[in-house]
């Protein structure tokens, strides 16, 4: 089976726009691939003017909003780095159990990368432009940049939405078939870790697994 | 291969109705509301119709449930026009009175923002399955399908006319606008103008052997070229002295006072103010409450929005354009001509008791339309005449909370109004909106739609209708076949005559007479009826009485005046 991949459009996103990005497109694409019986939800984005969909599960939106804090987390430590978060796909085959390997093993069938740039707040900036003893208007144009960059911003998320969209579109024959009783796909969501070299080292397993090479931009 | 080709049919026809109920509850805002108010149910225990391509959405609007029996050619494209209308700021049904020829709208307050269509396309040659292929050809048909439905139901979000049906769908507020929808099966195409601002996008084709499952969408991009306003409510006020018109409809009934109905400002434009809505039913969202109502089912014609359009028809309270409750009732508030396609008078009941037939929530949306309406005049007595043949008129079925004092028409007529949905779905519609677009009385048009309900009715209901006309003892409903307006008029305003806004009835209550108790029978002060001057002659007689008794004991009176 192949594993499609789909790259997202890179977003610049400053650190408090983090959370509900991420959980808006995270669960825009588990959305799609939760085939299962799901009473669909709409949640609206509190600083975007979007609606995004949610499958209604309690536990899935527990464990997105896990992971979602273990990478503010890395991003506090990375600051100024950009960023990506991989959802996984995969289905869980029985093998012969051999001396290094599990008696099952996960085939992935799918893989998103969400590319964040998380840059500096404002405030930072401004801050700096004191310093510099450079004479700054703090009142409209600081508001006017704000809500331009916030529009900017939103634009980008719903490029991103729609290319979510378009891709589950395109891509359907790879999608394994539904079991019963099963709400959605297993998943995996993986980002970079304290260390990079141990991100990296995820990467390639996982392109050992899924059999098929990463595509990456 | 038969059972493979049923379960394929199956999965188109559901597959059709499911994008529509997704589309027209993104867009409508009365039918989001009716979903957002049933209880959500556990998963475990949703309705198996609800169960279809694992996407629960709540049970469907009797609007959607008539539709879908309308657009039940598989092979006929659907088109699900979504139209904002315009409503201009100062018309208002007055002036929709005395110009009727502002009733008709022109076609520029009408925008069509989105348009879907859905299409089972056969025209192409698929290459037949094989045997083993065959088997799970349905299965992968029925993943993608749900895969599709998945990314449509997104994609809805992100369309910019969502934006728009949030704003029409808050409760704070009311606008001069409103979404309708339309469905049929042709659709009349875009100008140059008009494409001009649209885009299209096309999901990928789902492979359903022998054909495909084709969904596609032309949206405008820009829509911040209308400007939402918020409508400024005009405050509730009950007007204790108003009498009514001369021309006011007898016919209406008022609610009593524990109905808790007042005065509010939906007649003027249809709208709920921000405040309190008297109406506390769970389904209908008062900012016109017209819009997305549960489907008429004499009105179900996929194609056919009998009222979508946008302009107001003569607020006519006095005289109905039919002899048809429903259709009266709708002429006489015209925002409710621009309710989303057919949805226009189906108040509430239905959505909660699904069970029920359809109908009768038509029916009991134009009574509750009439009581909404009528609830603005203060109450006045009516003649027990008027209530009887009313109550006869309406189905004496009153287990529907929701239908306050207006019960319900029967089932029966619920039953036969199904079988209008067997016409052609887009060809009504187009009729109907090419004559509106024509400037045609609008009254022609619901004469024909009511004549023909009439024709159906009276042949299930002929019971009920000449059981009415025998008591009644007069033709004032006036039932005839012919549906004339002026006919009817006619028949109403005989009823006028014995309504108690007559003033020369005199109330013998207060008369010198009722002041005189000494020898007086007590069934004389029952007479209230008798005039003054009968009154007073008798009294005069009374004199004469007791002047010729006192004569008879003239010393002993004498004596007790002297004391």
């Amino acid at each position: 089976m192949n594993c499609e991949v789909c790259q997202l459009k890179e977003l610049e996103v400053e650190h408090f726009e983090i959370r509900e990005v991420l959980r808006c497109i995270l669960h825009t694409i588990v959305f799609h691939r939760a085939l299962g019986l799901v009473r669909p939800k709409d949640v609206d984005l509190e600083l975007f003017e979007i609606t995004y969909v949610q499958c209604g599960d309690v536990e899935l939106e527990k464990k997105i909003d896990e992971k979602i804090d273990q990478f503010i987390s890395w991003v506090e430590k990375h600051p100024n780095k950009k960023s990506q978060i991989c959802l996984s796909f995969y289905e869980v085959k029985s093998k012969q159990p051999s001396w290094f390997t599990n008696k099952t093993e996960r085939l992935y069938w799918e893989q998103w990368y969400v590319n964040l740039n998380v840059t500096q707040h404002p405030k930072h900036l401004s801050s700096k432009l004191h310093h510099t003893k450079v004479v700054v208007d703090p009142g409209e144009s600081a508001t006017e940049e704000r809500s331009s960059r916030r529009a900017m911003v939103e634009a980008s998320l719903r490029e991103v939405l729609f290319q979510i969209i378009k891709f589950v579109n395109e891509k359907k024959d790879h999608v394994p078939p539904i079991s019963e009783g099963v709400i959605y796909f297993p998943y995996e969501i993986t980002m970079p870790s304290s260390s990079d070299s141990a991100f990296g080292m995820d990467m390639i397993k996982r392109m050992l697994h899924s059999g098929h090479p990463t595509m990456l931009s | 291969m038969d059972r493979e080709s049923g379960k394929l049919e199956q999965i188109v026809s559901q597959f059709r109705s499911k994008i529509l109920h997704v589309i027209l509850n993104s867009r409508v805002p009365s039918l989001h509301h009716h979903c957002q108010q049933q209880e959500p149910v556990s998963l475990s225990r949703v309705r198996k119709s609800d169960k279809w391509f694992n996407l629960v959405l709540g049970d469907r609007a009797a609007a959607l449930e008539n539709l879908n029996f309308s657009l039940r050619n598989l092979l006929d494209p659907m088109i699900i026009d979504i139209i904002l209308v315009h409503r201009s700021s100062c018309s208002s049904p007055l002036d929709n009175l005395y110009t009727p020829s502002a009733a008709v709208g022109s076609p520029s307050d009408e925008t069509v923002i989105e348009r879907w269509v859905v299409q089972y396309d056969c025209t192409r040659f698929n290459a037949t399955p094989t045997g083993a292929d065959t088997s799970s050809s349905y299965k992968k048909t029925y993943k993608k399908s749900i895969i599709l439905l998945r990314s449509l139901f997104a994609q809805m979000r992100l369309l910019p006319a969502y934006r728009i049906f949030r704003q029409l769908s808050s409760l704070s507020q009311t606008y001069n606008f409103d979404l309708v929808y339309k469905v049929s099966s042709f659709s009349h195409p875009f100008s140059r103008e008009e494409e001009g601002a649209m885009k299209e996008y096309s999901f990928v084709p789902v492979e359903a052997f022998p054909g495909r499952l084709c969904v596609s969408v032309t949206y405008c991009t820009a829509l911040s070229d209308f400007n939402l306003e918020p409508l400024v409510s005009l405050p509730s006020n009950i007007i204790t002295d108003y009498v009514g018109s001369p021309t006011t409809d007898p016919m209406r009934s008022f609610p009593s006072s524990e109905k808790n109905f007042h005065a509010t400002s939906f007649s003027i434009r249809g709208v709920r103010p921000p405040s309190s809505s008297p109406f506390q039913r769970p389904h209908s969202w008062s900012s016109g409450f017209y819009k997305g109502l549960p489907l008429m089912q004499n009105q179900s014609l996929a194609g056919s929005p009998p009222a979508y359009r946008t302009s107001p028809k003569p607020y006519d309270v006095a005289s109905p354009q039919s002899d048809m409750y429903g259709n009266r009732i709708r002429n006489r508030l015209p925002t409710l001509q621009q309710a989303t396609a057919y949805d226009e008078y189906q108040l509430s009941p239905p959505f909660s008791t699904s069970a029920s037939p359809s109908p009768p929530a038509y029916f009991s949306g134009a009574n509750l339309v009439v009581a909404h309406h009528c609830s603005e005049t203060a109450p006045v007595t009516i003649p027990f005449q008027l209530t009887g043949r009313n109550s006869l008129y309406l189905s004496p079925n009153s287990s529907d909370p929701n239908r306050h004092s207006l019960p319900p028409l029967s089932p029966r007529s619920s039953k036969h109004d199904a079988s209008s949905q067997e016409s052609p779905s887009g060809i009504r519609s187009c009729r109907k909106l090419e004559a509106q677009r024509a400037g045609e009385s609008p009254s022609g048009l619901s004469i024909n739609y009511s004549a023909q309900k009439m024709v159906r009715d009276s042949k299930d209901d002929s019971g009920q209708f000449s059981g009415l006309l025998s008591s009644s003892g007069s033709p004032r409903i006036g039932f005839s076949r012919s549906s004339s307006r002026l006919s009817f008029q006619d028949d109403m305003d005989d009823c006028e005559f014995s309504c108690p806004f007559d003033v020369d009835d005199i109330d013998v209550s207060d008369s010198p007479a009722s002041q005189n108790v000494e020898g007086r029978k007590a069934s004389d002060f029952t007479a209230q009826s008798v005039p003054v001057a009968d009154a007073l002659e008798e009294l005069k007689s009374y004199r004469e009485m007791r002047d010729l008794l006192l004569s008879k004991s003239g010393i002993q009176v004498v004596r007790k005046e002297g004391m």
